[in-house]
């Protein structure tokens, strides 16, 4: 079964480790690569009430899982600094944040604006599709690959995306396979 | 200024702190979704 997850939703987990058990920060940012429809890593936040960003980020190869109430690593050592960090997770394009942008298909039909990001729970951290805001009010569920070219202003995906807009995730989870069928993607 | 004068500018006072504190807090904790730079 697949489960599927907002990034929203990850925002705020603990960073826990598997060997100690110990709650070591927050999840502050998700950053991803939609051409490759991955996560590729999490900036962080240190844990308490008032607390700042935490100095090191997490890159993808470094989480062991991302579940419902955590985002599991092996320990410690699993967090890096930006340095030592691949450059997308250690230095984030923070002017490419998707929130907000606007989703218009190539034919300049106007989908909504982007409310979300989809993920697969587990270790796979495989990017499935976006939440949007419809311009008509309610929400809906895009499959991703579904962009063009991505800005931090708009998302530009093409026609066929107008099809496969889901009103839910259980929506989305089927449309998926579908739509990379019919983009030639599998 | 009166009591309710007195009043009112303790209002103000605590209304304005505790919008800079969620504006600070909100700010601090993040939750961008940011998408990495296009290789194409």
């Amino acid at each position: 079964m697949r489960l599927l997850m907002t990034a929203s939703q990850i925002h705020g987990l603990p960073v826990v480790t598997v060997r100690g058990g110990e709650d070591i920060a927050e999840v502050r940012d998700v950053i991803y690569n939609p051409e490759a429809g991955r996560l590729v890593g999490v900036t962080l936040n240190k844990r308490g009430f008032l607390a700042g960003r935490h100095r090191e980020v997490l890159p993808a190869e470094a989480i062991h899982a991302v579940g419902q109430d955590a985002v599991m690593v092996l320990d410690e050592t699993s967090l890096v600094t930006p340095q030592d960090a691949p450059a997308d997770v250690g230095h984030p394009a923070t002017e490419r944040n998707v929130l907000g942008d606007d989703v218009l298909t190539e034919g300049g039909t106007s989908l909504g604006t982007v409310a979300d990001l989809v993920l697969l729970v587990g270790s796979s951290g495989e990017v499935v599709g976006y939440q949007i805001d419809k311009p008509g009010g309610g929400s809906g569920y895009i499959p991703l690959p579904a962009q063009l070219s991505i800005s931090g202003v708009a998302l530009v995906v093409p026609n066929i995306t107008e099809e496969f807009v889901q009103d839910d995730l259980v929506g989305l989870g089927a449309a998926v396979d579908e739509f990379r069928v019919r983009m030639g993607l599998t | 200024m009166g009591l309710i004068g007195w009043l009112i500018l303790a209002l103000i006072v605590v209304a304005v702190t505790m919008l800079v504190f969620v504006v600070v807090r909100r700010r601090r904790r993040g939750g961008s979704i940011i998408a990495t730079r296009s290789r194409r």
